[in-house]
């Protein structure tokens, strides 16, 4: 959306190759490229912490650009992520339980949870908006519900423990190995969807957000898209709850309840609606958030403010409370997310020092 | 040339010995985890626990030098009682900080982690007394797996709840009524309710109770007007109150006024004195268990310490406590105590821990004589501790004036001994 209006004059598409192009110039392209190199040098550095953030940052990205999919590009809503997002850890807990090495229950997963998703986002079909909303939410309980009773496929309430991610006998089961797992899987996910939306049926899935009637006109089948970036999403979302649960070794129904549902929708609008990298971004954010805030929190304590407002133990419920306190801000300030600010950025530094 | 080989070589030395510096400054400090529930549905309980093994652990650090000369780096963590942040915190503990022991708490996540410390080998002191944990071998008839590292102070769920029913029992013959009584479970769909369900049914059914079909309730409170009516028309005489101390008063004030005449047995984490204040009257009669020989306002040769580690404490109040503190107290000295076996004559490993939880028949903390009672772990059975002291939570009036330590002092509240029941060390009985 808002980057065709940033391109600079001066540069002109003159096919329709260069316009559906994913890196716009040559430099693009080789910094992507650079970063992810970068990237699979993050485990040297030793810092498992830090690499525990970035796979976090990275299943959730994924299961986040699912939700993009279908909120940011078809225009759809579901407060349901978090739900589909358990249906691919315990599917792939289920399959490995089951005897499927965790190579391939990892897309297996993702495809139950596609099969699922359609389902229930059946009444995307002939709901829209608030009812939509709210059928979603119906999804997200009687997915947790399931998750609680369902005893052969879950574990019942006790959860189930999982097998760590291995080819040839090697164990990806450490944060060092276990890394590349996911950035693997990062790349390979958010290339795909960003060669979806270069196709017809990512184009398609925009129009239906743009204006459903007049896309319809142009005969797009409403129902079939409507469903299918369901089924997208749930794809996504469990691929990402497959990561999960591969890298915690332990899948629990308690984690997928309705504020991680809520959690997801945050980091897309933090992210940026509609923006493939907006994702990733938002997830990031969402992941850093509560360290950084833990940080400071812990630099608060004891210290003078601290008794002058009489924090104590409540210091650590700041960290809860600056979730919301973000959401509200970007909301008001930067609606547009973190993926436009990075766009001003970059416009910035390439007009510099002539922008107009 | 030469000098400036000798200034590299300076900067290298200095590097070098920084290095081995905070090495050194790492060694000299033993790593320990604690997880709290400081936030979630049990923080009821959790709190004061939490709290109980937290001083006890500063208290260690501040009177004895820590362990063997080493102080202890405790690092703790409110999960809220979200398995999935505690498993997180457990492999940020293992990887980071490299924790030789852990103080655990909820049943979930100590379940979950028992293949994990099995791999590690860290001993785990659970909140969580589930009798899954109990059979290191793994090779007791019910057992789901062994859980060769995992150790707690009391009596486990089942248990506790065998020798409550072994007393409902004998009270229901004592008072001769009519009839063969009734028993109920109940609780919420979770691991840690659910725990000693088995266990209580089968052996209520053995004594000639009938058993009925469980009745669920939230580990949150709410209003549970629903449960208690189907507990007065089932007609049940002795249920089982599987949650903790914040849902169990609902449950307590929903019967007390929907008329239900029922003897309540709590689980261990079911009663304590603030629960006993926030049900008044309701709270009155219910039994169960206390995990340590007195209360906070007894008095035994080890309270003295207990005092000083409450007053000392992060939370320095000269305030009454709660039994669950004295319980958290016991299971941080009988951690500090293995830990000090496995220092004298090597490293403080895991293992070694581990060694030292076996090395003593009826063990008392030192300086907890009359506090803790004894707990004997052996390799091939981890149930500490077989005798049960059923109490009676006596409420003789109106608890909404005065604090907990006023109304336990002026006898309005009481905690009042009802029997001591030691089982038998039934094998077919470990694990389950």
């Amino acid at each position: 959306m808002a980057g065709i209006s940033l391109t600079p004059c001066g540069d002109f598409r003159e096919s329709y190759r260069a316009d559906t192009t994913i890196f716009p110039t040559r430099l693009s392209r080789a910094f992507a490229i650079a970063a992810v190199g970068l990237a699979c040098l993050a485990p040297l550095t030793g810092d498992r912490y830090m690499l525990s953030l970035l796979i976090q940052s990275g299943y959730l990205g994924i299961a986040a650009l699912g939700l993009n999919v279908l909120v940011g590009f078809t225009g759809q809503i579901s407060i349901g992520h978090a739900a589909f997002f358990g249906v691919g850890a315990f599917s792939s807990a289920f399959l490995v339980e089951h005897g499927v090495p965790v190579f391939f229950a990892i897309p297996l997963a993702g495809i139950m949870t596609t099969a699922v998703g359609m389902v229930f986002g059946l009444p995307a079909a002939r709901l829209k908006g608030l009812y939509l909303a709210i059928a979603t939410l119906a999804a997200q309980f009687i997915i947790e519900d399931f998750f609680a009773r369902a005893r052969w496929f879950t574990g019942g309430v006790a959860g189930r423990v999982t097998e760590p991610f291995s080819v040839f006998g090697f164990r990806f089961d450490t944060n060092e190995t276990y890394f590349y797992v996911v950035l693997a899987y990062v790349v390979l996910m958010f290339v795909s969807a960003a060669n979806l939306m270069r196709t017809r049926d990512g184009r398609a899935l925009i129009a239906v957000r743009d204006h459903y009637l007049s896309a319809e006109m142009m005969g797009i089948n409403l129902t079939y898209y409507r469903t299918l970036s369901f089924g997208i999403s749930s794809f996504y979302a469990g691929i990402g709850g497959a990561l999960y649960a591969h890298y915690l070794l332990f899948v629990s129904v308690e984690a997928f309840n309705i504020l991680f549902s809520i959690q997801f929708l945050a980091m897309i609008i933090i992210g940026g609606l509609g923006s493939v990298m907006g994702s990733l971004m938002g997830a990031v954010f969402m992941t850093m958030l509560p360290e950084i805030v833990q940080w400071l929190a812990d630099g608060l304590a004891g210290s003078p403010i601290d008794r002058a407002l009489g924090l104590g133990s409540a210091v650590s419920y700041l960290r809860e409370m600056t979730i919301g306190a973000a959401i509200v801000l970007f909301l008001i300030f930067e609606p547009d997310g973190l993926a436009r600010r990075w766009r001003l950025i970059k416009a910035y530094w390439k007009l510099y020092p002539f922008s107009h | 040339m030469r000098h400036c080989n000798g200034m590299r070589a300076l900067l290298l030395g200095g590097a070098v010995a920084l290095g081995l510096g905070g090495v050194a400054e790492a060694q000299t400090r033993i790593p320990v985890g604690h997880l709290m529930d400081n936030s979630g549905p049990t923080s009821d309980v959790g709190v004061p626990y939490g709290q109980g093994v937290a001083d006890a652990l500063a208290w260690v650090n501040r009177t004895r030098g820590g362990v063997a000369g080493r102080q202890l780096n405790v690092s703790g963590f409110d999960y809220g009682y979200q398995a999935p942040r505690a498993i997180a915190q457990y492999q940020a503990w293992v990887q980071r900080e490299r924790v030789v022991a852990i103080q655990g708490w909820g049943t979930v996540d100590t379940e979950a982690l028992i293949t994990f410390v099995t791999r590690d080998r860290i001993p785990y002191i659970s909140g969580s007394y589930s009798a899954a944990l109990t059979d290191p071998t793994g090779r007791a008839p019910r057992a789901d797996k062994a859980a060769p590292f995992n150790f707690f102070y009391g009596p486990s769920y089942s248990d506790a709840l065998r020798a409550m029913i072994q007393w409902a029992a004998e009270d229901w013959k004592a008072k001769g009524r009519p009839g063969r009584p009734k028993y109920v479970h109940m609780g919420a769909n979770h691991p840690y309710p659910n725990s000693p369900k088995a266990a209580g049914e089968a052996l209520a059914a053995e004594l000639g109770f009938d058993v009925l079909p469980a009745v669920q309730f939230t580990l949150a409170p709410g209003d549970f007007t629903a449960q208690c009516l189907t507990l007065r028309n089932s007609g049940a005489n002795y249920a089982y109150l599987g949650n903790t101390a914040g849902s169990n008063i609902s449950v307590l004030r929903a019967c007390q006024t929907a008329g239900v005449n029922v003897q309540f047995l709590g689980n261990v984490w079911g009663m304590d004195e603030n629960a006993m204040k926030a049900a008044g009257a309701a709270a009155n009669g219910v039994v169960f268990p206390l995990r340590t020989a007195v209360s906070w306002g007894g008095d035994a040769p080890g309270m003295a310490n207990a005092r000083a580690i409450s007053q000392g404490g992060a939370t320095a109040q000269a305030e009454y406590r709660p039994v669950h503190y004295l319980a958290g107290i016991c299971s941080a000295m009988l951690m500090v105590e293995a830990m000090e076996t496995a220092a004298t004559g090597g490293q403080v490993t895991g293992d070694r821990i581990r060694e030292g939880f076996y090395a003593r028949q009826r063990w008392v903390p030192r300086g907890f004589e009359g506090v803790c009672k004894p707990s004997t772990f052996t390799v091939e059975d981890h149930r500490g501790q077989m005798a049960i002291s059923l109490y009676r939570a006596v409420v003789s009036g109106d608890t909404t004036q005065g604090s907990v330590a006023e109304l336990m002092r002026n006898g309005t509240m009481k905690l009042e001994p009802v029997t001591e029941i030691t089982l038998e060390r039934r094998q077919d009985w470990l694990g389950w």
